[in-house]
């Protein structure tokens, strides 16, 4: 979708992308593990690990990133994603070199409730044959609670899981922003001005990366796995 | 006295003493139906459980634990469900929905499915190989599934 007048900056890191996707394979795994059950119980433990590690990697990444990884790059303040949310509906589009004012609260949101949701899990039980490996540090009452709230969160999940695909998909059909392709190659295009405005892009090392995803997955295994 | 009176009587007297036993539980007091349905769920759990920590390999592999408990839970499973009556609509102390008496038959095809799964456990058990018990403790985990979200409180 090249357009005149448009440049192309980087926007997504590797790590920022492969975050992403990851997550999206996954949350749709838990969604069917998590509403079949049986024996689709055990990998939904899995999942709920890898899940907290891919949170846990993400925030990490959002205060040493690089692209527009950061939350400074994209975390504004709410009077700013109010202003900016009355001219969503025009037809103009609105490019940003990362996420958009309203995009970047989303990406919070998101964030927020997959914590919640991970960590939830760790305390609940299904009253059949599976529980979370924290289950036994709280009471049955507790652990009881703790599932309801997984439960409520999920369905705050999926609205917002329907709000950032409807948005993705306004902004491709109505805006003609292609956001989907820039969460595959990385690349945005945006006006000269916006991406003068926006600065030089960050690099940060894809070893760091690794380096800081291993010590995530560190830490959700010794929270799972309880050695002392 | 002819054959077809004789059979009449006879389905009339199948017809009160099957009518006498779901009286019996119609007429119990419902905090009492309510305490009793429980007391049957939990001995299920306390002998499924075993059984699942086994499959998911959490403690080791007992076949005879596997092939003594499913067979109980194949017994215990009976139990539960004359104590879902109407008058227990208005007990505090359960987490089953009103709903459960607005829908008897789906509740119905809902433990009778339960029944099915935990019958095929307990031939597995019986059968002593592993993968196949593994496979139809599935079944009965979906089965509890798929009755909790519908007819269970939170």
């Amino acid at each position: 979708m090249k357009t005149t007048g448009l440049v192309a900056v980087p926007s997504w890191d590797l790590p920022v992308r492969i975050f992403h996707w990851l997550l999206v394979a996954l949350f749709g795994a838990q969604l069917y593990s998590g509403t079949t059950g049986g024996n689709a119980m055990p990998w939904h433990l899995y999942g709920g690990y890898a899940v907290l590690t891919l949170v846990l990697f993400r925030v990490i990444w959002g205060f040493v990133g690089g692209g527009r990884a950061r939350f400074s790059d994209f975390v504004s303040s709410p009077a700013n994603a109010l202003r900016y949310s009355k001219r969503l509906f025009s037809r103009q589009s609105s490019h940003a070199v990362g996420h958009n004012p309203l995009g970047g609260w989303m990406v919070l949101a998101s964030l927020a409730l997959l914590a919640v949701q991970a960590a939830t899990g760790l305390f609940a039980n299904d009253d059949i044959a599976t529980e979370g490996p924290l289950a036994a540090l709280v009471s049955k009452e507790v652990s009881d609670r703790i599932t309801s709230i997984h439960k409520l969160n999920l369905k705050l999940l999926l609205a917002l899981v329907a709000l950032h695909v409807a948005a993705v998909l306004y902004h491709r059909w109505a805006k003609k922003e292609d956001l989907i392709r820039a969460m595959f190659t990385g690349v945005k295009h945006v006006p000269e001005a916006v991406a003068a405005a926006a600065g030089a892009t960050r690099h940060a090392s894809y070893w760091l990366a690794a380096i800081l995803f291993a010590a995530a997955a560190a830490v959700v295994s010794l929270i799972v796995n309880r050695p002392f | 006295m002819n054959i077809k009176r004789s059979l009449t009587l006879a389905a009339v007297g199948m017809i009160l003493a099957a009518s006498v036993a779901a009286d019996a539980a119609a007429q119990a007091k419902p905090e009492d139906l309510v305490k009793q349905r429980r007391a049957a769920m939990t001995l299920m759990a306390k002998y499924i459980g075993p059984v699942g920590a086994m499959v998911q390999g959490k403690i080791p592999y007992d076949a005879a634990i596997v092939a003594r408990n499913s067979s109980f839970v194949d017994t215990l499973d009976k139990m539960p469900w004359d104590g879902f009556q109407p008058s227990t609509r208005d007990v505090k102390d359960t987490k089953a929905k009103p709903e459960i008496y607005g829908n008897a038959d789906k509740f119905k095809s809902r433990w009778e499915h339960l029944q099915e799964e935990v019958g095929k456990l307990a031939a597995a058990a019986k059968g002593g190989d592993q993968n196949a018990v593994k496979a139809a403790f599935g079944g009965v985990g979906k089965a509890c599934k798929a009755c909790h979200d519908d007819f269970r409180r939170e």
